[in-house]
């Protein structure tokens, strides 16, 4: 009874409980109140996952919903694809909760921070171009209003490109509209159908406009190169658990809005692009924005010495591999995509929630100050162990899974360049997650480290929520191919049971290599454990070419870990987009200047003389 | 309910992989010395020297992921192992294909980094940061490789391959997986950590880089990995290139040619720096990988 009308009623719901929480936490930030902002934090984050949980099973056709405003008609329809986009969100989110309790330090960021989760389902429910636009905003309002109240700067970079995004979109949903006269996904894919007869007015300039638009609007979100560089900052720059939602989740965004771009306009696309050497163009020229992505943020990350920067273009990185991964467009292309939208939030989300709390804890960011915390913080640890196994794409872990798709995908579709990158992308990946393991968990512990102390059990609990689908999905992929199966028809993945999936050409049976993982751990155990007995003796009792070694040499490598590797690539590094950009800005604010100073020059006669110019081509135009 | 042939083949494979794996160690010293005009230890040192370290008194620990990271990369290596189509048994093959495979035979440098990276010692430090960039570096190549060979096959599938190359010869007759064996064989210089590729190690440069807080019965561990992956990695490579076996003396024929040409690479050139490391890989073996892809396109 009580479930059915939550089933009935999941969209408002799902889209008004967050932010109405968010109000209130905001409203209750008084002394006075005590921890109750937390509370109706925590309700708002939990909501979407309980929700969601209820609504499994239950979908039928979709759940349909329709807001009458008056000028718009908002249509929204919870189907199986936005079934699991939001699940994947609500997930994130109710990790993110927990882990906001630890860390929030006021109602403004509870409001902000669930309001991007309101947002970002939005996003994903949307039926027309009316709600996605509204909620598109919203969401990308709400974080950055997160990002302002930590640093302006970065806010304001991005900002401005996902601004420049945004009405690019907007001005593409306009050529849409004026060209179809529908906002509504359904008719419009309908009328675009129809275009290709002749029937309706949108030639292929404007298919390619669109196209363009979209590109950058999406890519702006999604982080793709060359239009990335608001990331590494505004990951950075803000509390670090709401960082787990928006670079495990919200970059999830522009990743849906390509697929969405492929619904509405694909056959479009397809008819007016043409195919190089076999494949769509539309589609190649995702893909290699994917690879590209993934090498260079790959590259960068290696590169960084900041703890939240390495994960800001890791994310980045692993991204790309989405947009790669739909870039190949063919079914296992999108079944790749669609596992590891679910697995990059995941392991992100935790790998966020463990710099959350490192720097709760600590105060820290730079890898310098770090070491030796492993001892300190053993649960954390365990936890940031299973994102680094996941995230190296480590057999029985979610990462590897969808990883796996997407190699064969790639391959498979004779993408033999496009999978170097991937190959490429995964070898930095192993090198950028030991660099996070190495400088923060082993080796020497600085002295002002000594009085650390494991996290704190919120944020214990946010990263038990998002480490757990690590392990399961991973061991049992066939779960998530199910699922994605659903929505996807013939996608090419088969899931024989839950344990093992198959693409026709290639096999992978996660349980098999689980179990023979396990007993070949027993077998090196057994060995281990006839050998004498181990006597444990501190890190800084160590072979340093046979000289003594005391507390005051810090023997753990922290700075420019990856200095050789740099040098290989001084040609490349001289080369940022980041400065591009920058210098752009610089040049569009000296143009503003020159135009006030010349204009506004406080000069009487130089005003009488522009009044003389505009009557003079008035007269020229024949008004006077 | 179990397979028990099935069982007792991979606990025999196990042993038998072990013990060849060290015969192949012992190969390797004594070829170097006969190179070097030497004799040279027994063929069958390197099994004398585990079992030295097995029985030593006392060992030391930095900790528990420092004793787990031996032991992760064995049981990884034994995984990878137990993957592979070997000769005629195929053990659990029709589960995983090259790609779980390839990442598979990987996974072991990630346990043995694991472990070394939890010593804190700066030798070991400078040893994993070498052996992530010669893996950053080989990566690109090696993914070539196999891209032009699971394309030209069109299936990800080991055991398809090997009854593909029984049905139309061997791969290296191709010209365009020719190509790829070249790229391959170079990658495989490197992931058997033998010279100009030996950067992670690097006895007398940084003392055996991973390895040099290691004694007694870590190091013992680490020896029978190596032993492990070492037959591993050589089937692997006749399984892609040479066609697999139809018996285990065949591919042992074919493991030892393998063997004895990475041996005499490695006897004849110097040690490469990290760097001039990353920008080789990144030049010729990669322009030969991408022309072996386009062949097989």
């Amino acid at each position: 009874m009580f479930v059915d009308w939550i089933v009935g009623h999941a969209i408002p719901l799902l889209l008004f409980i967050p932010a109405v929480s968010g109000v209130i936490a905001w409203l209750l930030d008084r002394d006075s109140f005590g921890e109750l902002k937390d509370v109706f934090g925590l309700i708002g984050g939990l909501s979407p996952l309980v929700i969601i949980a209820i609504t499994y099973g239950r979908l039928g056709d979709g759940i349909k919903w329709t807001v009458d405003t008056g000028v718009f008609k908002l249509f929204f329809h919870l189907g199986y694809m936005s079934w699991y986009l939001s699940a994947v969100a609500a997930v994130v989110a109710a990790a993110m909760a927990f882990g906001m309790v630890s860390t929030s330090r006021s109602g403004y960021e509870w409001m902000f921070a669930l309001f991007s989760v309101s947002g970002l389902l939005g996003v994903f429910l949307s039926g027309d171009f009316a709600g996605f636009f509204l909620f598109w905003e919203l969401m990308t309002f709400a974080s950055f209003m997160m990002v302002l109240r930590y640093n302006k700067g970065a806010s304001l970079k991005y900002f401005v490109l996902s601004i420049i995004g945004a009405y690019a979109m907007l001005l593409a949903i306009a050529i849409l509209y004026a060209k179809t006269g529908t906002l509504e996904f359904q008719s419009l894919r309908g009328m675009i159908y129809n275009s290709i007869y002749g029937m309706v007015p949108l030639t292929k300039t404007d298919t390619i406009l669109v196209y363009a638009l979209f590109l950058l609007a999406f890519g702006v979100k999604a982080g793709t190169w060359p239009l990335h560089v608001w990331a590494p900052d505004a990951y950075s720059e803000t509390n670090q658990s709401y960082t787990s939602f928006f670079s495990g989740a919200l970059s999830k965004a522009g990743v849906y809005g390509f697929v969405l771009m492929f619904i509405l306009l694909g056959i479009k696309l397809y008819v007016d692009m043409g195919t190089f050497h076999g494949h769509m163009v539309f589609t190649y020229i995702l893909a290699w924005l994917g690879a590209i992505t993934v090498v260079v943020a790959g590259f960068l990350a290696v590169l960084q010495e900041d703890l939240r920067k390495l994960l800001a273009y890791s994310s980045v990185s692993q991204v790309g591999y989405i947009v790669l991964a739909l870039g190949i467009g063919s079914g296992i292309g999108f079944a790749g995509a669609f596992f590891h939208i679910l697995s990059h939030a995941v392991f992100k989300g935790l790998f966020w929630l463990i710099t959350a709390a490192l720097i709760l804890r600590t105060g820290k960011t730079k890898f310098e100050d770090f070491g030796g915390l492993a001892e300190k913080m053993p649960v954390t640890f365990a936890m940031a162990l299973i994102a680094v196994l996941s995230l190296a794409g480590i057999p029985p872990m979610a990462g590897f899974a969808s990883k796996w798709l997407i190699y064969e995908a790639a391959i498979s579709a004779h993408m033999p360049l496009v999978a170097g990158a991937i190959f490429l992308g995964s070898g930095l990946a192993f090198a950028y997650v030991v660099r996070f393991l190495y400088s923060i968990w082993f080796g020497q512990r600085p002295s002002d480290l000594e009085d650390v102390e494991e996290a704190p059990l919120p944020l214990l609990i946010g990263m038990a929520i998002l480490a757990i689908p690590n392990i399961v999905f991973g061991i049992a992929p066939g779960l998530a191919v199910k699922l994605i199966n659903k929505f996807i028809p013939n996608s090419g993945v088969a899931a024989n049971g839950y344990y093992s999936i198959s693409t026709g050409v290639g096999t992978y049976n996660a349980l098999s290599v689980t179990l023979i993982l396990v007993v070949g751990l027993a077998i090196a155990g057994l060995i281990y454990i006839y050998g004498a007995k181990a006597r444990k003796i501190p890190v800084t009792d160590t072979y340093q070419s046979g000289n003594p070694v005391t507390e005051d040499y810090n023997l753990s490598i922290r700075r420019n870990f990856y200095r050789p590797l740099a040098e290989a690539l001084e040609f490349w590094l001289r080369y940022s987009f980041d400065r591009f950009y920058a210098r752009l800005a610089r040049m569009a604010e000296d143009f503003a200047d020159s135009l006030r100073e010349g204009f506004y020059n406080g000069n009487v006669q130089s005003y009488s003389w522009y009044l003389a110019i505009v009557l003079l081509i008035l007269a020229l135009w024949g008004v006077l | 309910m179990f397979d028990w042939k099935l069982i007792l083949e991979a606990i025999g494979m196990i042993i038998y992989a072990t013990f060849v794996g060290f015969i192949f160690m012992g190969i390797e010293r004594k070829a170097m010395a006969r190179i070097q005009r030497r004799i040279g230890p027994p063929i069958y040192q390197p099994i004398i020297d585990t079992l030295k370290l097995l029985g030593k008194k006392e060992s030391v620990s930095h900790g528990f992921i420092y004793d787990f990271g031996p032991i992760f990369a064995l049981g990884a290596s034994i995984t990878a192992l137990l993957f592979l189509p070997i000769a005629n048994f195929q053990l659990f093959s029709s589960n995983a294909d090259l790609i779980v495979v390839a990442y598979l035979l990987e996974v072991p440098m990630l346990g043995i980094m694991l472990g070394a990276m939890s010593s804190g010692n700066p030798y070991s430090a400078v040893g994993v940061q070498r052996g992530l960039l010669t893996m950053v570096a080989m990566q690109l190549p090696y993914g070539l490789a196999l891209i032009a060979l699971i394309q030209y096959y069109g299936s990800f599938k080991l055991s398809d391959i090997v009854a593909l190359q029984s049905l139309h010869g061997w791969s290296i007759l191709v010209p365009a997986l020719l190509i790829a064996m070249v790229v391959f064989d170079i990658v495989f210089q490197a992931m058997l950590g033998l010279e100009p590729f030996d950067i992670i190690t690097a006895p007398a440069e940084i003392s055996m880089g991973p390895m040099v807080e290691y004694g007694g019965k870590h190091a013992a561990l680490l020896f029978t990995q190596h032993a492990v992956q070492l037959f591993a990695e050589t089937a692997f490579f006749a399984i892609l290139f040479l066609g697999g076996a139809s018996n285990l003396l065949e591919l042992l024929v074919k493991q030892i040619a393998v063997l004895f040409i990475a041996i005499f690479i490695a006897s004849i050139y110097p040690r490469f720096t990290i760097d001039q490391a990353a920008k080789f890989f990144w030049k010729w073996p990669t322009i030969l990988g991408i022309i072996a892809v386009l062949l097989t396109m």
